[in-house]
């Protein structure tokens, strides 16, 4: 026969252990990742008798958390998402405003260098003007080279942050191994979940997704399994494996992600998306690298085209110009890998047709093959690599050297090593070139109303370029050069005689003469420098297209425009975030009011069952008066 | 829906964050007056406006350079016109003394005067501007073009000019070579000159001429040869007979496309020559004037000689005063031109700056109206926060 006290202890018991429970919830209300719980009430046996079965009374199946696999994956993915962006977004901002702000910009600093080119085009013989524009040069170059200093700044913290994630994976891969364990233990131990261990765990798998995605795989002994990259594992039961970083193939003193297995750290270079450390590598691989590159071709497109102006000018000392700028040529690494020795120098050919960050240069054992590094697409050569005859691509000249083995890769690294690498290579006013090698002029005692306009070089390279020729005429309509040959003469139409051209217009008379040679002396020509300070506007770039100006504002906007969508994707992750971490708290998160309902719920249901026990008591008390005699 | 108290917190937490970065940007742009702070918020605005500040700097320097090339050409101006006044006074210092009536002693001291102007007009030709360059050298700037050798004139400088950028595509020369100004007079009346033979022993008096038909003249020295005291033949330079004809003082003598008049009375033997222009130089025309005048005219041949060169020399210095006329048009086109293209640029960088402006600048009504609207929701939403936070069951337990 059922015991009303028996009954009513079971209901005390279970209600005690329910009014813990909320006091728990309670108290875990600020406690990020916990899930809060539910006492699951069932009765218990009934005992069976002739009246039928009667009930014992009550007791507390399981502690049960309130918890939604769907919704907490749901905010794992979100979360990968939202630090994906947010590492992004802090970077792109101030690679963005680097870039823009006039203090530190180039576009200031390149004006006012041409404009001191105009400067000296107003009045080519003075030397202080002429002082200026170096000192304008240097002003100009260490803009360069400051702003790839930044650059490079930036470059190194993402090393850093990358080594920092890293760390932080680990440690959390083992913390989740460790709890592993002890939730297949306590599991095995009591039957029953255990409930704040889990709740750890699944923050413990939030914060790894924070730092990089991860794919999680439930065991049936309760223990997770956590996948990274293309499907590496991270967590086994409870082994946790390692993440290092290492130095790159090719360049050492950038950072890569590589898995330590038994067999030694491979690299899983792009396998990692996502979180912290996938926002890292893709602001390295989409906004810095392309940064740095475009300035240095910028770099390598002023260098290039200044200096091939200068070198069509001459100086005050009668003199074709010297190089203005000095840069490096295009960087070559050799691969870590290599078993040969294998080596290049590489000059670029047409700054303008550089269509690559990287190139590689590979070699079979009897061939070199050029690829674009971008794109993975080979880049036709011609040559044989020789300093006679070197491979020619549409873009670089490649001398190979020393003794490769075959698989040696080398990888080339047109313009953004060369920044900083940016140099004015004139220290004398007087070597700047501003007048055109060559002049002209009409013999004074000519008899005809034949002019000459000014002469232009059109092939620097002519042996004979500061030569003089004499054009005499030797008919109304002939005329020979330096004494030789007799050549037409049309009115208006050019005469190139050793690498300038130049017209003469009118009807000169028999025996007039005109007169080619060196601009000796020409203090005060400035037509070269009109040509430097055009060099600015002029298309190179680009199969050229973009002028050095142009370049700089669409690497500005190129990066503008790539933080605004990373700014755009952060605000949107962010509210996908907000609302996965709502859904989740709607689900599982304490709400005081309702514990406090709960509270008093169970409080009068003990009350009530306290009061059974009285009941049971008078009941007892009144058999024991009847049979007191 | 079911709220959670930690998420009830923290949304309104979130939602008093988040309006106070709105206020706290909106705060920015009214503090620095710039609706952009960073090319990310209008990456195509940022890159326009980098390129209109760029157009707007070298607008800058072409007014810089408009008024380096405006100094230039006043300092050329200003010489020219000092050039023009000598050359009009020895051009009557000529006139006076070809009057029959001058003594010879007073031909003597015109002559020094014409010497001392010479002088003068060296030291123009060999002038500099405010920097110590040569106005008249060409790009031969920092050599004074202008030497005398062996009692003749040498030039010194080259035929360059130098241009100067004035806007986007314009260029202008600041300059004129000395060549072209003082080195290149055409002598005669542009075309051909006329001079008597010295030996002449008529009192026959040449004048300039002039071209009827630039077509048929064929620029060949021509020989008017007086065969008798009034008849004439016209040689080339082969010697042979172009025509002939009797001789009318003062009549027009007409061949080849060009006339001379011839006045006097020539005498048998006597030959004037007609040959095609040459450059001269300015000084070496006012020293041969002087030459002329210091040379003795007591008979009617001399006289004859004397008008003769004193008529040459004449019209050579016309031409040399019209070629001064000439280059001083051209300055003066320049600087207006100098003019106009400031004006030009000035309103093409008031229109630049307005567009960057336009897209740089706030729009502070909008902006401010926008702070007071942030301001409000702040308030409210502290507000509600409070209010919201201190409900609770608890309270009534």
């Amino acid at each position: 026969m059922p015991d009303p006290l028996s009954t009513a202890l079971s209901g005390m018991i279970a209600f005690q252990r329910a009014m813990e429970m909320t006091g728990h919830n309670i108290a875990n209300v600020n406690t990020e990742g916990y899930s809060r719980q539910r006492a699951e009430f069932s009765t218990r046996e009934g005992q069976g008798a002739a009246t039928g079965y009667i009930g014992t009374g009550t007791k507390i199946v399981t502690i049960r958390r309130v918890y939604d696999d769907i919704i907490g994956q749901q905010l794992q993915a979100s979360t990968t998402s939202h630090a994906r962006f947010e590492a992004m977004n802090e970077l792109a901002g101030r690679l963005d405003t680097l870039l823009a702000d006039p203090a530190t910009g180039l576009n200031a600093q390149l004006t006012s260098f041409f404009n001191a080119v105009q400067d000296i085009a107003n009045d080519p013989a003075s030397l202080p003007t002429r002082q200026a524009l170096l000192g304008e040069a240097d002003g100009l170059v260490l803009r360069f080279a400051e702003l790839d200093r930044q650059l490079s700044a930036m470059d190194a913290e993402v090393n850093q942050r990358i080594g920092a994630a890293v760390g932080e994976i680990n440690q959390l891969a083992e913390q989740i191994a460790e709890l592993n364990e002890q939730i297949t233990v306590g599991r095995a131990r009591t039957g029953q979940p255990p409930n704040d261990l889990l709740d750890q765990r699944d923050l413990l798998v939030r914060d790894l997704s924070g730092l990089v995605s991860v794919n999680t795989v439930m065991q049936d002994d309760g223990s997770m399994n956590v996948f990274i990259g293309s499907g590496q594992s991270l967590v086994i039961g409870n082994e946790a494996r390692t993440l290092a970083t290492v130095p790159n193939e090719f360049d050492p003193t950038r950072s890569e992600v590589a898995f330590v297995s038994a067999s030694g750290q491979v690299p899983i270079g792009n396998a990692l998306t996502g979180g912290r450390l996938g926002g890292l590598l893709d602001f390295r691989g989409q906004m810095l690298d392309p940064a740095r590159q475009s300035l240095g071709e910028t770099a390598q497109a002023l260098a290039a085209s200044f200096n091939e102006q200068h070198g069509a000018g001459m100086d005050l000392y009668g003199n074709l110009g010297g190089d203005f700028f000095s840069i490096a040529p295009p960087a070559v690494l050799t691969s870590s890998n290599n078993s040969g020795s294998g080596t290049a120098s590489v000059t670029i050919d047409d700054v303008g047709a550089l269509a690559a960050g990287e190139y590689l240069l590979s070699f079979d054992g009897t061939n070199y093959s050029l690829t674009n590094a971008d794109t993975g697409h080979a880049v036709a050569m011609t040559g044989s690599g020789t300093a006679g005859d070197p491979f020619l691509s549409d873009v670089l000249a490649i001398v190979t050297g020393g003794a490769p083995a075959a698989g040696d890769q080398l990888l080339i690294r047109p313009a953004a090593d060369s920044t900083a690498t940016l140099a004015r290579a004139i220290d004398d006013p007087q070597a700047i070139a501003m007048a055109a090698p060559t002049r002209t002029s009409a013999d004074l005692a000519n008899l005809g109303d034949g002019q000459i306009t000014a002469s232009e070089v059109v092939d620097q390279d002519d042996p004979g370029l500061l030569a003089t020729a004499v054009i005499e005429f030797t008919g109304p309509s002939t005329y020979s050069i330096n004494g030789a040959g007799s050549f037409a003469y049309v009115s208006g139409d050019p005469i190139t005689v050793n690498g300038s051209q130049f017209t003469i217009t009118g009807t000169p008379a028999v025996g007039d003469r005109f007169t080619l040679e060196a601009n000796s002396g020409a203090t005060g020509d400035n037509r070269n420098g009109l040509k430097l300070a055009d060099v600015q506007a002029i298309g190179i770039l680009d199969g050229g297209t973009v002028s050095i100006n142009e370049s700089y504002g669409r690497l500005v906007a190129n990066v503008g425009s790539a933080t605004r969508q990373v700014q755009a994707n952060y605000a949107a992750q962010g509210v996908v975030l907000a609302n996965a971490e709502n859904a989740q708290l709607s689900k599982s998160g304490v709400n005081l009011d309702e514990e406090a309902a709960n509270l008093v719920r169970y409080q009068q249901a003990y009350q009530a069952v306290a009061q059974v026990v009285s009941v049971a008591n008078t009941l007892f008390e009144t058999l024991l008066a009847a049979t007191r005699r | 829906m079911r709220i959670s108290t930690y998420s009830a917190f923290q949304r309104g937490l979130d939602m008093m964050q988040r309006i106070q970065a709105g206020l706290d940007r909106t705060q920015q742009q009214i503090s620095t007056g710039r609706r952009l702070l960073a090319p990310s918020d209008d990456p195509i605005a940022a890159a326009r406006s980098l390129e209109l500040r760029e157009s707007l700097a070298r607008i800058e320097q072409f007014d810089r350079n408009g008024e380096i090339a405006r100094n230039r050409l006043n300092f050329e101006e200003t010489a020219l016109v000092s050039v023009n006044d000598v050359l009009q006074r020895v051009r009557e210092l000529a006139i006076q003394a070809n009057n029959d009536t001058q003594s010879a002693e007073g031909r003597r001291q015109i002559a020094a005067e014409m010497r001392e102007r010479i002088d003068q007009l060296v030291a123009l030709a060999n002038q500099r501007d405010g920097t110590g360059r040569y106005l008249f050298a060409g790009t031969r700037d920092t050599t004074a073009p202008v030497s005398v050798a062996g009692g003749a004139w040498v030039y010194n400088g080259d035929q360059g000019q130098r241009l100067i950028q004035i806007g986007e595509d314009r260029q202008i020369p600041d300059g004129d070579s000395g060549a072209d100004v003082f080195f290149s007079v055409k002598d005669g009346n542009g075309t051909f000159s006329t001079r008597a033979v010295a030996t002449n022993s008529g009192d026959g008096v040449l004048g300039p001429g002039s071209v009827l038909d630039p077509a048929q003249y064929d620029r060949d020295t021509y020989t008017i040869r007086f065969t008798a005291p009034g008849s004439y033949d016209v040689l080339d330079s082969g010697g042979a007979a172009v025509t002939s004809g009797a001789y009318t003082p003062g009549a027009s003598i007409a061949f080849r496309g060009i006339e001379v008049t011839l006045e006097g009375s020539p005498a048998a033997g006597d030959d004037f020559v007609v040959e095609p222009s040459r450059n001269r130089d300015l000084f070496g025309i006012v020293a041969e004037l002087a030459g002329v005048l210091e040379t003795p005219a007591d008979d009617a041949a001399a006289r004859a000689a004397l008008h003769n060169g004193v008529n040459g020399a004449l019209a050579d210095l016309d031409q040399a005063i019209g070629q001064i006329l000439d280059v001083r048009t051209q300055v003066g086109t320049r600087l207006a031109a100098i003019e106009s293209q400031a004006d030009t640029n000035a309103s093409l960088s008031l229109t630049i700056q307005s567009t960057v402006s336009g897209i740089e600048d706030l729009d502070y009504a909008e902006a401010l109206s926008r702070l007071s609207i942030q301001a409000t929701t702040l308030e409210a939403a502290q507000q509600t926060f409070v209010r919201t936070q201190s409900l609770s069951l608890f309270n009534y337990l």
